[in-house]
Order: structure tokens, then C-alpha cells, then sequence
């Protein structure tokens, strides 16, 4: 006799609606632009013929990609980069209780509530050369003496677009850190402090390893928004001078709405879902190693 | 509780009922416009003509959306692409060939009684006619021009210029007037193309050659955004051309700031409202080996796809009536586009609109080819390569027009 393993099958028809529903919502998109990624599309969205792998091979001749790509890694990995290394300083201060906090994570919290191509907007006015608030300011207080033109050149300008890309991210990751700073144990740092250890190596060895789970999230979070990110860009350069800051998704407006290659940028847009998706699975696969691995570690102390 | 939730449904069921009722069931017929937005007069305008109109026809309902320019194509893409395409919208006459080879636009020579057409002026009404049809009727004309700031000129006592050399003393002159620029020349975004165009064609070179090949190789292009670049680097420009929109020049005009730009007639009624003590001349673009100007149409077009076209042609007419376009034309700061309202004494009299309709026998239009926002775009890249010293401007024009000609495929 064979013994079989019963499949539990009720609890599975019960999430089979709501399976069904998320992957028409997220799975139908993706096969509708894979499908007009190889089709000859026209300027309006007509669908001309398929043509296999016509655009993939397009886009893949096209120099402008290869720098728009290389602009995309430098992008992501600056502004995530960036956005980590300031949040948690913030989270740590916004968690200790002082005179003011509640005022304090609000004014950390509020740019959250603009809109990122209205923040965009108002750095880019107050980036003007002539007539901006940033220039009038410096030369003020006799920092400069001739105004800067940040938006003029490109490593300049990108170098400007990662800042404000920071600027914006902050809110949320600070939030992302506070919550799981509020939810570690208070009695793991009573213990070390009354084996007298120091503020630094708190935060070394009981913050940093217990953060790490957000952490995580909050770097693929954030990598996943950055990556995709268009109205910074786009609404102080669009992607220019001579097209020195385009990233992929600028490039990819351009292609879709200016020049209406829908073909080519559904393409472009296949491709940055596959780099996402390979980056997301590869991270997750990277962190649950490691979390294997070190409960491993412990087992072997414990033994 | 249970009282405000059922005053809460009681409320929403009320707001569906009257969605309903506001939606027009009562077999009214929809004409969908959709409007560039040129300035904030441009929506109450058009909604001032739709009601004058609903009153004479109260089974037509006009649905006006108003578009900014910068999102205007990529709206109307989407909106076909969805199936939703308008009735009628205003487009960049620059646009229409592709619109008409794909079928979008509808021709409209069936429509347009000899009596109608004859009310326009022939020049703004060839650029849209594609292969012998009529695929549009032009809505606002506008022709660019040189302005000067007379007051820094006497500053500097130098006078208008009528040449490029004259221009370029000028320029020098001009320099020594302190905290001020002598040449405002733009070099971000739309239209940055069109900057270097004024000197491309003045300088006796073309967009495209005779045989339809890019006209960026040849020796006209060169000495043009040479003599730009040669103006940057001995800084009779303002610093960074790079980081100017056409509006950051423009306001640089209207604060005094700088002594000569090239520009639209729309700018007038903006230094008239903003800057009312400017001393300012208008004066055509200057000559070297030909005379030019760069004249730009929109184009009001019917989409093939419509299901109410004959309704919508009603509206048309009754748009283009003069009481109508002297108000557009006049709010605006647009050249006319129909006879009767050139002939008005304004547009022969007022010396800045007579000053920007002078160029008009010799003006030259954006050839209506495929593919034109990509041709512009690979023209822009290169002329700012040249402008932030990148690249050589021979080296960068020669790539750029074998771009071009790559996208016409010639």
C-alpha cells in the first residue's frame, strides 16, 4: 500500500479567488507588454504585425541605452545608498524621547505629503541660475561670488538629481526605521548597558543586527521606487543636456510619448522589469541564506 | 452610527443618481474638443465660444478639455491608443503627417464649402495639406522675430543690428554694459532646435537639403552654430546656455537683463502685462545670405475615428467665425489666419505685430515630415554637445545628420 499524501484542498480552493485576481491584475500587464514588445507598433498604439525580436534587437544596438543603463545602476545605487545612511541617524534621534519629538517627525514625515513632481518643480526653480533661491542664498552669505548654474551640465545636474532623490526618500525609509526601532526588546540593551557596554557598541552589535530585517526592506523597497523613479529627473532636465541624464525610464517617456516608438520602449520597459525582478529575487534569496547560514552559526555554539 | 452610515448611502446613492442625471442622456450630442493650453486665456475662451454655440444649438453638447502643451501628444497618444480619442483637437501642424498616415486625422474636403475655405490666408493653410488632402485647418499662426532692448543699446551706443556681423559688434558692445548679457540664447528643451534654425536659414542653409537629406552637414549649418558657439565661449551670452529654457531667456528680456533674444509674438502681451516700462523694437532676424523666418502653425484637426463629425464641423464654422478669431487672435498675440482678421487695422498698424507679420512673405515652416520629434531631439542633442564643448561642432553636426537621415531613412 502506497501511503499518499492528502492534499489539502479546501484551504486552497479559498485562495484560489483571490490568486486568480492578483495575477490578472499584476500578470495581464506584463503579458499585454510582452506581447506589443514584439509587435510593429504605430505611433497611436496600433498594432502594425509581429515582428519577434526586432525591438529587444533596436534597443540593444542603441548606444543611448547602454548609458542610460549605466546612469540607472548609479542612480539606484546612490540615492538608496544615500537615503540608508541618513535615515537611520534620523530614526535613532526621532526614537530617543525628547521636548518636541512629536513636532519633529512631522516636519521629517511632511515632504512625504507633497507630491514628488511638485518638489521637483520647486527644486528646479530654486536651482535658476539667475533667478533661484539656492544661488541668491550662497552668494548672501559670500559663499560664492558668481552664481552656479547646477542644471547646466550634466555631472553637475545628476549629481543635484540624486541629492533631491535622497531628499525624498527619507520620509518613508525614516518610517520603515522607526517602526522596527520601536519594536526591538528594551531589555537586550538593559543587559548590555549593565555589562557596561558603550552607546557605539549598542549600536553595532544590538541595533544594526536586530534592524536588519528592515533594513532589507527598506533597501528593496526603496530600489524598486528609485529604479522606477521619473518625475525628479524629468522635471528638472528631462533627461538633457545632450541627454547626460537620462536614465532608463526617462529615456523610455521619451521613446513611448515623443517620438512614439511604443515598440522599442515596451521593449525597454520589459527589460527593467526583468532587471527588478532578477535584482528582488536574487536580494531575497542573497538575505535568507544569510539568515540560514547564522542560525546555523548558532546551533554549532550551542553544540 | 447606524444613522450616519444610512444618511452616508442615502448620500452616495443621491451623487450616483445625480452623475446620471448630469451625464447627457437626454440623446444631446457630444462633440469632444480637446484644447491646447496656450496661456490661462485659452480655456475660458473656448468655453466662452462653446456656450455661444450650445445656445444656438442646444442638441449639441461641446466637451472641452484643456491639454498643456508639454503632455498634449503624449495625452492624445494614450487616448487613441485607449479607443477614446476626441472629435476634434488642436495639434502641432508639425505632428499632422503622422497623424494622417496612420489614419487618424480625417480629410476634410468634403467639409470645407469654397465660401469656408476662402477665408483663409493660403500660406498658414498649404502646411496641412498632405498629398493634395486638406488634413486640417490651421488655428493659430504665429511667425518668430528678433527683439532688441533699445535702452541697453543706447547704453552702449550701439545700434540694431541688421546683419550677423552688425549682430555680432553689437554683441560686443553690448558686453560692456555691466550686470547685463548681450545675447540671450536658449539651450534646454523645446524648441532649443528652433533657436539655431533662425541662424541655419539666415545663414542661407535648410532643415533638410533638396533631396531630403539632413541640411545639418553642410557648410551653412557649420558657420551657423559656430558663430553661437564663438558668441558663448567669449561670453556674449549669458553663462550656461545649457540650463535656459526659452522661458528663462524670455524673462531674462522682460527683467532688462538682456539685450537681444529671438522670440514669438506671444511674448508682447507678456512684457506688456509684466514689464510695461521695457523700451523694446521688434525687428526681423539678421541677414546674411537670405532673409528668414521660422513660421510655426497648429493645426485644428477632425479625427477619422469620430462618430459625430458633422456636428463637430458645425462647431468649427461657428469658431472661425471674425468675432470669434479677433478675440483668439488678439488674447493671444497670434498672427491671423483668416483674411478678415488680417485686414484689421491692428495687424498693419501696431508696430510690434506688424514688426512679426513682416516675415511672413519669406517665412519658413518645419517641413511636415515623419518622425519630426526625433529629427529635433537628435538636432537638440548635438547642438548642446556643441554649446557645453562636448564635442566639435563639425564632428557633432555630421553625426547628427547622419542620425537624421538614419530616422528618414534616406
Amino acid at each position: 500500500m502506497k501511503s499518499r499524501t492528502r492534499i489539502p484542498t479546501t484551504p486552497l480552493l479559498m485562495i484560489l479567488p483571490s490568486f486568480l485576481l492578483a495575477m490578472s491584475i499584476i500578470g495581464y500587464p506584463i503579458l499585454d507588454l510582452a506581447w506589443t514588445s514584439m509587435q510593429e507598433v504605430s505611433r497611436f498604439g496600433k498594432m502594425m504585425g509581429f515582428v519577434g525580436l526586432v525591438n529587444f534587437a533596436e534597443v540593444f544596438r542603441d548606444p543611448l541605452f547602454y548609458s542610460s543603463l549605466v546612469r540607472t545602476v548609479i542612480w539606484t545605487v546612490a540615492v538608496v545608498g544615500g537615503t540608508l545612511i541618513i535615515s537611520l541617524p534620523i530614526a535613532i534621534m526621532l526614537n530617543d524621547d525628547f521636548y518636541g519629538r512629536g513636532l519633529a517627525r512631522v516636519i521629517v514625515m511632511l515632504p512625504w505629503a507633497i507630491s514628488l513632481t511638485m518638489t521637483a518643480v520647486l527644486w528646479r526653480w530654486s536651482l535658476n541660475g539667475r533667478a533661484g533661491l539656492i544661488n541668491a542664498t550662497l552668494m548672501d552669505f559670500h559663499i560664492i561670488t558668481e552664481p552656479i548654474e547646477w542644471l547646466a551640465t550634466a555631472p553637475l545636474a545628476f549629481t543635484v538629481e540624486i541629492l533631491v532623490g535622497i531628499l525624498v526618500s527619507i520620509p518613508f525609509t525614516t518610517t520603515i526605521f522607526l517602526g522596527g526601532l520601536s519594536s526591538l526588546p528594551q531589555d537586550s540593551y538593559e543587559a548590555a548597558v549593565v555589562d557596561g557596554a558603550k552607546p557605539w557598541e549598542l549600536f553595532r552589535y544590538i541595533t544594526l543586527p536586530l534592524m536588519k530585517p528592515f533594513i532589507n526592506i527598506a533597501i528593496v523597497l526603496n530600489v524598486i521606487y528609485v529604479f522606477n523613479s521619473l518625475p525628479i529627473i524629468w522635471v528638472m532636465t528631462e533627461g538633457g543636456p545632450a541627454n547626460g541624464t537620462d536614465i532608463l525610464v526617462t529615456y523610455l517617456y521619451k521613446l513611448a510619448f515623443r517620438f512614439g516608438q511604443l515598440g522599442k520602449a515596451s521593449a525597454i520597459s520589459l527589460i527593467m522589469f526583468s532587471v527588478l525582478f532578477v535584482f528582488t529575487i536574487a536580494y531575497v534569496l542573497m538575505v535568507m541564506r544569510q539568515e540560514h547560514d547564522s542560525a546555523d552559526e548558532e546551533v554549532k555554539h550551542d553544540a | 452610527m447606524t444613522f450616519s452610515i444610512r444618511k452616508a448611502m442615502a448620500a452616495s446613492a443621491f451623487a450616483v443618481g445625480m452623475a446620471w442625471a448630469g451625464s447627457p442622456a437626454y440623446a444631446k450630442t457630444q462633440v469632444n474638443f480637446t484644447v491646447a493650453e496656450y496661456s490661462s486665456k485659452t480655456g475660458p475662451y473656448f468655453e466662452e465660444v462653446a456656450a455661444a454655440f450650445e445656445k444656438e444649438n442646444p442638441d449639441i453638447h461641446i466637451n472641452i478639455q484643456v491639454v498643456p502643451w508639454d503632455t498634449l501628444l503624449q495625452r492624445l497618444t494614450t487616448d487613441i491608443a485607449g479607443g477614446q480619442a476626441p472629435d476634434i483637437s488642436i495639434i502641432g501642424t508639425r505632428w499632422l503627417v503622422d497623424f494622417a498616415s496612420q489614419g487618424i486625422a480625417e480629410p476634410v474636403d468634403s467639409y470645407l464649402t469654397p465660401e469656408f475655405k476662402s477665408t483663409f490666408i493660403d500660406t498658414f493653410m498649404a502646411p496641412s495639406v498632405i498629398d493634395g488632402k486638406t488634413m486640417g485647418l490651421p488655428v493659430a499662426a504665429s511667425a518668430r522675430a528678433m527683439l532688441v532692448n533699445t535702452e541697453l543699446l543706447d547704453k552702449a551706443g550701439a545700434k540694431a543690428p541688421a546683419n550677423w556681423d552688425e549682430f555680432y559688434t553689437t554683441a560686443e558692445k553690448l558686453k560692456a554694459v555691466p550686470d547685463t548679457f548681450a545675447f540671450g540664447l536658449q539651450g534646454k528643451e523645446i524648441e532649443t532646435d528652433a533657436y539655431f534654425y533662425y541662424s541655419l536659414w539666415t545663414h542661407g542653409g535648410d532643415i533638410l537639403k533638396g533631396d531630403g537629406t539632413s541640411g545639418l552637414d553642410t557648410p551653412e549649418a557649420l558657420q551657423a552654430v559656430t558663430l553661437y558657439k564663438k558668441m558663448i565661449d567669449e561670453g556674449l551670452t549669458q553663462p550656461s546656455p545649457t540650463n535656459y529654457t526659452r522661458e528663462d531667456v524670455f524673462n531674462l528680456f522682460k527683467q532688462g537683463k538682456v539685450g537681444m533674444v529671438f522670440t514669438f509674438p506671444m511674448l508682447i502681451p507678456q512684457i506688456k502685462a509684466e514689464a510695461p516700462n521695457l523700451k523694446y523694437k521688434v525687428l526681423p532676424f539678421p541677414e546674411g545670405k537670405a532673409k528668414a523666418t521660422y513660421g510655426v502653425t497648429d493645426t485644428l484637426m477632425l479625427f477619422s475615428s469620430s462618430q459625430v463629425k458633422k456636428e463637430a464641423w458645425k462647431f468649427i464654422e461657428f469658431a472661425y467665425k471674425d468675432e470669434w478669431r479677433t478675440k483668439f487672435d488678439h488674447g493671444e498675440g497670434f498672427l491671423p489666419v483668416t483674411k478678415n482678421v488680417a485686414a484689421e487695422k491692428y495687424y498693419t498698424s501696431d508696430p510690434d505685430i506688424a514688426g512679426f507679420a513682416a516675415g511672413l512673405p519669406y517665412a519658413k515652416f518645419a517641413p511636415t515630415i515623419a518622425n519630426w520629434e526625433e529629427i529635433a531631439d537628435t538636432t537638440v542633442r548635438a547642438l548642446q554637445q556643441i554649446y557645453l564643448g562636448q564635442a566639435k561642432p563639425d564632428e557633432a553636426l555630421k553625426a547628427a545628420a547622419a542620425d537624421i537621415n538614419k530616422i528618414r531613412s534616406k
